[in-house]
């Protein structure tokens, strides 16, 4: 039996900047079950970004429930989230998001310093399976600035996937990359499905999107379109 | 900038005005003042006559000698009587200052001379306020100490060497005619000649001092001599107080500095991606340095502006400030205000700080790896070099603020010990008033002992005085200190001990139960005491517990150590009295002890008269004047003020300083809290999205706080304590010259170690706690 793993109901979300109210989300409700393979679509300014914050606990709803794991995360504190997104969520961006400071190890290992359970041999052992698994083993003790893009964000899917999070959540993670490279970093998150990761992706490159289980559409804070690929191959075949 | 160039500049030109400025007429800066010293020790001791011929005789690096000395007068006109410091001098003087009479001639050698012609020379505003400008005063006299001189040249405006001189005379003294061991004391004048230093000079006298010593052991022991500038003379033992001083502003200066340039230097690296934006579109180096550049010249420029209005300003009101602090006129070069100096200083001073916090960033900016700043993909974190750069920032404000703490703790520290210090006396409701008896008319002790004792009978006959005390000196002033022995006990070169040091106090006999010395052993004087062949001394407790600690000083037996006397005078102790402070409140001078004879056995010609009064001061000092012109028309009293008054002024140098330094300590902590504060916020501001990622990866808020503030801890510490060892050198050098107890020290060391540590974490946490409140998301978008 498939397990909710994300469930949101009539979220919204405004910002107040000036006094005038920006509706960035209105009424969102869908579910995301474990191992769900989830893209997410729209044009700039739809609020996408907005709904994979919300989703990764970066942000708070203005009003709806969300429900993670089966638990009410919508008003937990700052400090339980910040614990959920540790334990239960791992962050790829656009943009890399590395530190620039640490090396590619030291990157890796940041999410687990966070953690009280692990010990330094185990925290070792946890990096260097990411580092393998994305193939950037022999680039541990380099710094961000002396690798290239494809690599970087190959370093951050590992810092992504260091700690066996519930949920990978992907902000355009080929948006800064060329082709062979966003190539690459996909078909990484491919193998990652394959072996049972949760993945919700934003992005605007419909070959990206295609790659994913499921679309949702998103235009003006609402979802407009929520279909299986499959279905949606169909659809379009009908329509041609 | 404001602060930092004003202050700076203002200590600079203040030092220099007093101590290291050229006096006003040609070859002034080789004019050098000859002084002796004991044991080592410097201090605007006059030399021995006769040891200043035989420098004149003997020195290489000198030239053009002349010898002077300082002595009140008192000038009897149809007006009254009043009282000058006046220049006993060699007929030479004018010529060493390369000053001629503006009205008549100075003294010749002839006129200086044993038996000559009394002649006088006087000041400008002498001759203005007393002659009304008359050119016929060349055919006047002046009744000086009850003889008529005649005058015989006026001195042009300004002119008041040595320091504030109105009034000339012949030195007048044959060196033949006075033995060694009872010569005159003066001091020496010379100019350096070309190719000698002052250390050299100062070599040569060491080696004729010694060979001095050895020759005549009994007036030339642990006598030394040295040369000195004329304002330089001033500094004496100040010396660590003034370098101090100097450190202090330049710190200030560079405490400024620091926080321009970051803010500066913040900017160009907010605008490193714009840079290197207009590099790779084309633009020259020069022209990107100077648009970074503009913008420090124009800070630096306003700032400096408005700190030499400030400055100006500060320099204007010390004249007057300054001038409080002395009984008498100070000295001729004290021109507080802006003159060449200053303003090349502060022109060099904004120059630096735009080199400083401009060019040098603008030129590193300008010559970066623009390519990497425009491939770089990583985000949020601060860039090694930029990240360094603010931790050297923050971690020399942090030094300076702690080191300029410090010094500036101990010195507020010890002024204020210094003016609240107990000299011994109650000093409540009573005026004080000196007066000059003349050699003429007062040449016998019985005429001294008598004057004093017709005084003081007609003054507590008077209305509204409750008590009248008379002394040479009365406690809180200063008085000589003679070298003193002890009954038993050798001194001298064969067992390498060295005479002990007492302040000498003629006092009349219930002087001191009237000023409240309290009594420790034996009694007071009495009128058993009088008389020139009693021989009663009260020693101070201080006195007792150095001499005499395991047993009773009563009745032990001291004598002055009086070179110029034969005969040996011993003293019987009949009484020991609480110590007394005599002049300075420093280290080792508050802690010479006194020894008090009764004035009927040893009186002065200088006498200081305190009265207790029950009415007004007011009314005291009339009294005063109506008793002195029913003794005698020709004196007058002078320095009439209150007690409380009389010892400020002795202190108010001091407390001056330490105001400034108290000024100087807030600037540093204003600087450095808001210069700490801005590099952290900066930094942490150029981190927020790295806060982002740690966030969104997991840290809590409590973590990332912790995080900042152990970086703000390290900080604290690579600055902090390379400033506590500046600060606690410099503060120990002056606690030493002040006598500051070591327990205060580190009551000061730890107390500004809390607040600069305060300071850095409140810098540290209030930007961290304000870049939590934005959500993770916002961090991490934030641009």
């Amino acid at each position: 039996m498939t397990k909710t793993l994300i469930k949101l109901e009539n979220i919204k979300k405004v910002f107040l900047t000036d006094e005038v109210e920006t509706h960035a989300l209105s009424n969102i409700t869908l579910t995301i079950n474990k191992g769900e393979y989830v893209s997410i679509s729209g044009p700039s300014g739809c609020g996408k970004s907005t709904l994979l914050s919300l989703l990764g606990l970066l942000d708070t709803s203005s009003e709806g429930l969300y429900q993670l794991a089966e638990h009410n995360v919508s008003n937990i504190s700052k400090k339980e989230r910040a614990r959920i997104r540790n334990m239960e969520i791992g962050f790829i961006f656009q943009s890399f998001n590395l530190i620039s400071d640490l090396d590619v190890e030291e990157n890796i290992e940041l999410p687990l310093t966070y953690r009280n359970d692990l010990s330094k041999t185990q925290r070792k052992q946890m990096v260097s399976d990411a580092l393998d698994k994305v193939n950037m083993s022999h680039r541990a003790k380099h710094f961000p600035s002396q690798l290239s893009g494809g690599q970087q964000q190959r370093i951050a899917v590992a810092r992504a996937i260091v700690g066996n999070p519930s949920i990978i959540l992907a902000d355009e993670p080929t948006g800064n990359l060329d082709s062979k490279n966003a190539e690459a970093v996909m078909q990484l998150l491919d193998v990652l499905h394959s072996e049972g990761a949760t993945i919700c992706m934003v992005t605007h490159d419909p070959r990206s999107a295609k790659r994913a289980d499921r679309n949702i559409d998103i235009l003006d804070g609402q979802v407009v379109a929520d279909q299986h690929t499959s279905q949606k191959n169909t659809n379009d075949i009908a329509a041609a | 900038m404001a602060t930092g160039i004003g202050l700076s500049v203002y200590m600079f030109s203040f030092f220099n005005t007093i101590l290291y400025k050229d006096l006003p007429f040609k070859d002034g800066a080789s004019l050098m003042v000859v002084n002796a010293s004991y044991q080592g020790q410097k201090g605007e001791r006059k030399i021995n006559l006769h040891d200043y011929l035989e420098i004149r005789e003997n020195v290489q690096g000198l030239s053009e000698f002349g010898a002077y000395e300082t002595r009140n007068i008192i000038v009897s006109s149809r007006d009254g009587a009043r009282r000058y410091t006046a220049v006993f001098a060699e007929a030479n003087i004018f010529q060493l200052t390369r000053t001629e009479a503006v009205l008549g001639r100075t003294y010749t050698a002839a006129e200086d001379s044993v038996g000559a012609e009394p002649v006088v020379v006087i000041g400008f505003d002498l001759w203005q306020s007393q002659f009304a400008g008359d050119e016929n005063v060349l055919k006047q006299t002046l009744r000086i100490n009850g003889d008529s001189h005649r005058i015989i040249g006026v001195m042009p405006q300004g002119y008041l060497f040595p320091h504030s001189a109105q009034i000339w005379l012949p030195l007048a003294v044959d060196a033949t005619k006075l033995p060694r061991s009872n010569s005159v004391d003066i001091r020496g004048l010379a100019h350096l000649n070309e190719g000698f230093s002052e250390d050299d000079v100062n070599a040569e006298l060491s080696v004729i001092m010694s060979r001095l010593a050895q020759r005549y052991p009994e007036t030339n022991s642990d006598i030394g001599a040295y040369i000195t500038t004329i304002p330089g003379a001033g500094a004496g033992d100040g010396q660590p107080v003034i370098y101090t001083m100097h450190i202090v502003a330049v710190l200030i200066l560079i405490l400024a500095s620091i926080n321009v340039g970051n803010l500066l230097l913040s900017r160009a690296l907010e605008r490193g991606k714009e840079t290197a934006i207009r590099v790779a579109l084309g633009a020259p180096r020069s022209r990107l340095i100077s648009q970074m550049l503009w913008e420090s010249i124009i800070i630096c420029t306003l700032g400096g502006l408005i700190g030499f209005l400030v400055m100006a300003w500060g320099l204007e009101i010390t004249q007057p400030i300054v001038a409080t602090f002395f009984a008498d006129p100070l000295a001729f070069w004290w021109d507080f205000g802006i003159d060449a100096y200053t303003i090349k200083l502060f022109i060099a001073m904004v120059l630096v700080t735009i080199l400083v916090t401009g060019f040098v960033p603008a030129w590193r900016n300008s010559g970066g790896d623009f390519n990497a700043v425009l491939r770089d993909g990583t985000r949020g974190a601060l860039g090694k070099k930029a990240g360094r750069l603010n931790k050297i920032l923050v971690v020399s404000e942090i030094f300076i603020s702690m080191t300029v703490l410090i010094a500036s703790a101990v010195m507020v520290l010890s002024a204020y010990e210094q003016s609240h210090k107990d000299m011994g006396a109650e000093t409540d409701n009573t005026l004080l008033a000196n007066v000059l008896l003349t050699e003429k008319d007062y040449s016998s002790h019985k005429d001294m002992v008598q004057f004093a004792k017709t005084l003081q009978a007609s003054l507590e006959n008077s209305v509204g005085i409750d008590k009248v005390m008379i002394a040479s000196a009365l406690p809180g002033h200063y008085s000589v200190k003679p070298n003193i022995a002890i009954q038993g006990r050798e001194y001298g070169k064969s067992n390498n001990a060295s005479y002990p040091r007492a302040n000498y106090i003629s006092i009349m006999p219930a002087a001191l139960a009237d000023l409240g010395v309290e009594l420790r052993q034996g009694r007071y004087f009495n009128n058993g005491d009088d008389g020139l062949n009693k021989n009663t001394v009260l020693v101070t407790e201080s006195f007792a517990e150095q001499h005499f600690p395991e047993e009773s000083a009563l009745g032990k037996q001291i004598r002055v150590v009086d070179s110029k006397s034969t005969r040996l005078q011993w003293l019987t102790i009949v009484g020991v009295v609480e110590h007394t402070i005599q002049g300075n409140r420093d280290g080792d001078a508050a802690s010479i002890p006194s020894i008090f004879r009764p004035f009927t056995q040893l009186p002065t010609q200088q006498l200081t008269i305190a009265m207790a009064y029950t009415s007004n001061a007011n009314l005291a000092a009339k009294s005063l004047r109506k008793a002195l012109q029913g003794i005698d028309s020709e004196l007058a009293s002078y320095r009439i003020e209150s007690y409380q008054a009389s010892n400020e002024r002795i202190t108010a140098p001091v407390t001056f300083i330490s105001n400034l330094t108290a000024l100087f300590a807030l600037a540093a902590v204003v600087l450095a809290a808001s210069g700490i504060y801005g590099v952290m916020s900066n930094t942490i501001n150029q981190r927020i999205q790295e806060i982002g990622i740690k966030r969104a990866l997991g840290a809590t808020e409590r973590r990332i706080t912790l995080e900042f503030l152990w970086a703000g801890v390290k900080l604290l510490l690579w600055g902090g304590l390379p400033g506590v060892l500046a600060g606690g050198f410099m503060g120990f050098a002056m606690a030493q010259m002040f006598g500051t107890d070591n327990s205060a020290l580190i009551l000061i060391f730890i107390s500004m170690v809390v607040i600069v540590a305060s300071t850095v974490m409140f810098a540290t946490f209030l930007p961290t706690r304000r870049t939590l409140q934005l959500e993770p998301s916002q961090a991490l978008h934030y641009e």
